[in-house]
């Protein structure tokens, strides 16, 4: 019975990992080609559904964590997870405005490679045991670059929406009303800006450490 | 007896040691310590028996109380100890860090009813109209805050164990920034009130369990000794006859009557806040108890009771 349950787990683990995997190829390509052919103005709404379902899924991982499918703890995995939710779902998806920016081109390009290895280096480790040497290396090393374009181009996204939210008013609730309760969606972003801002070098830390420990571990093997 | 300090990585804390009595006690030593090094004093100090090397167990804490002598059990006859040495940090006792926790709430709050603060939020002033609850509810909130306090200085007793300096500002933190969250709320000018009759049976039941939790306070003074260091005993008594935290229902109770009478999601926010922190305290103080007293060799046996949330837990 633990036999084939840990089977299950496996085949879903690999399913999950190079489904999505597929998603973000998709949104990698899509945007390559667009910026190709027509110009960046075109990239969201091109690659607009694979990245809402790539990005989404990812929420699966969460639950995935909770439900101890894998090892990765969930205090890791939801601050990453909801803040790509934020800019996809927050920002990108509700500010239309904001869509036909050029940084839209630098944000899902970060993104997207940055996914693809990772998602490609869980889904041959679940179905191998073991990657590649050059994808282990991929994966704790194209950080060094694709984070700092990316998160700069995620806080550079919700900085371009500022002033849409506060003119738009969206997601926000005025008072008064009977619970006596507010939220101002324009204000929030400073708060995620204030708990982001922090973050940011603590984070590449902790990559930076994880890439000594494993790159030297695996050379010595 | 000869003591020898070092620090975690080994280094040796006093050059050649300290030479103290044969009956000192931990409190001699820390004392010691605090004289040659005047900036550790005693509260700040934590010392341990050493580790084998590699070890991963977890280290011995010197109890300020007993004798060095106990600790020197692999070797009676030894003359020798090696302690290890780790500097806690600047520490406060219990009392300044609970006073300055509960002070902030008890200024800020008002200041939303007194001062015209709306108007730095884009209010125009001129059309606050005070409703009846608003000022009750700031007089309530004073009155619990004030009642903290004077507990803090007449009733409660602490034991000897202090805190760290950076929990004030962690908790300060905490209770000054919420305070300010729901007195913004409440104190609105586009407040929105609830009927009389909510507002009476809100503030009435609150200030029952203000009272109650008053009680469940002088009941848990009771327990302790004077000198703060009686240890653990089964609370008795009023409330705590079914409740192992009578303190933590009652206050989360008088938080509930709050919300009842003012409605705001903020109060609600920070009620549930309040109440999972209180919870786990409850839940590590019931085990404690539980466990302390087993009923077995002559220890009494720790009675059947819910733990902080009668009928729930």
């Amino acid at each position: 019975m633990a036999g084939v349950l840990s089977l299950l787990r496996r085949f879903y683990l690999i399913a999950y990992n190079w489904i999505v995997f597929a998603g973000w190829f998709q949104v990698l390509f899509l945007a390559l080609k667009t910026l190709k052919e027509s110009g960046h103005e075109q990239v969201y709404s091109n690659i607009e559904k694979p990245l809402l379902l790539a990005q989404s899924a990812a929420f699966l991982e969460i639950l995935h964590g909770v439900v101890g499918l894998v090892r990765s703890p969930i205090s890791a995995t939801l601050p990453q997870i909801s803040s790509r939710l934020y800019v996809v779902w927050g920002i990108l998806y509700s500010f239309p405005e904001v869509q036909t920016h050029p940084i839209v081109s630098s944000l899902v390009i970060s993104w997207s490679i940055t996914e693809i290895i990772r998602y490609s280096f869980f889904g041959t480790k679940e179905a191998f045991g073991s990657t590649p040497y050059w994808l282990l290396w991929l994966r704790y090393s194209t950080f060094l670059v694709l984070y700092p374009t990316g998160i700069s181009s995620e806080i550079a996204m919700i900085y371009n929406a500022l002033p849409y939210m506060k003119e738009s008013e969206k997601y926000s609730i005025r008072m008064p009303n009977k619970w006596n309760f507010s939220f101002d969606y324009f204000y929030f972003a400073f708060v995620v800006f204030a708990i982001y801002l922090p973050g940011i070098p603590h984070l590449y830390g902790y990559m930076l450490a994880q890439r000594k420990k494993t790159l030297s571990k695996s050379k010595k093997a | 007896m000869k003591v020898l300090v070092t620090t975690r990585s080994g280094r040796e804390l006093i050059d050649g040691g300290l030479v103290l009595d044969s009956s000192a006690t931990v409190a001699d030593l820390q004392e010691a310590i605090h004289k040659r090094i005047k900036k550790y004093y005693p509260s700040r100090q934590r010392l341990t028996l050493p580790l084998q090397p590699g070890s991963k167990e977890k280290p011995v804490v010197l109890q300020y109380k007993k004798s060095l002598k106990e600790y020197t059990t692999g070797n009676p006859n030894s003359d020798t100890i090696t302690v290890v040495f780790k500097d806690l940090g600047p520490q406060v006792s219990y009392r300044t860090l609970f006073f300055f926790e509960y002070l902030g709430p008890l200024i800020l709050y008002p200041l939303f009813y007194y001062l015209p603060v709306y108007q730095y939020f884009g209010y125009k002033l001129e059309k606050r109209v005070i409703h009846p609850v608003q000022t009750i509810a700031m007089y309530y909130w004073c009155f619990h805050y004030f009642k903290r306090i004077m507990e803090t200085f007449f009733i409660h007793r602490f034991s000897h164990a202090t805190s760290p300096l950076s929990n004030v500002f962690r908790n300060c933190a905490y209770y000054w920034s919420f305070g300010c969250y729901i007195a913004y709320y409440v104190n609105h000018p586009l407040y929105t009130p609830v009927n009389d009759l909510q507002v009476k049976i809100g503030l009435g039941f609150g200030l029952i369990m203000q009272i109650s939790n008053l009680y469940c306070h002088v009941i848990l003074r009771n327990l302790r000794s004077p000198s703060g260091n009686g240890g653990y005993q089964i609370p008795r008594g009023f409330l705590f006859n079914i409740v192992t935290c009578a303190n933590y229902t009652t206050e989360i109770y008088q938080w509930l009557g709050f919300n009842v009478a003012t409605q705001t999601v903020a109060g609600y926010v920070f009620l549930i806040v309040a109440a999972s922190i209180m919870t786990n305290w409850a839940l590590a103080k019931h085990r404690r108890l539980r466990r302390l007293f087993d009923g077995k060799e002559g220890r009494p046996k720790y009675p059947r009771r819910w733990v902080i949330l009668p009928p729930f837990l």
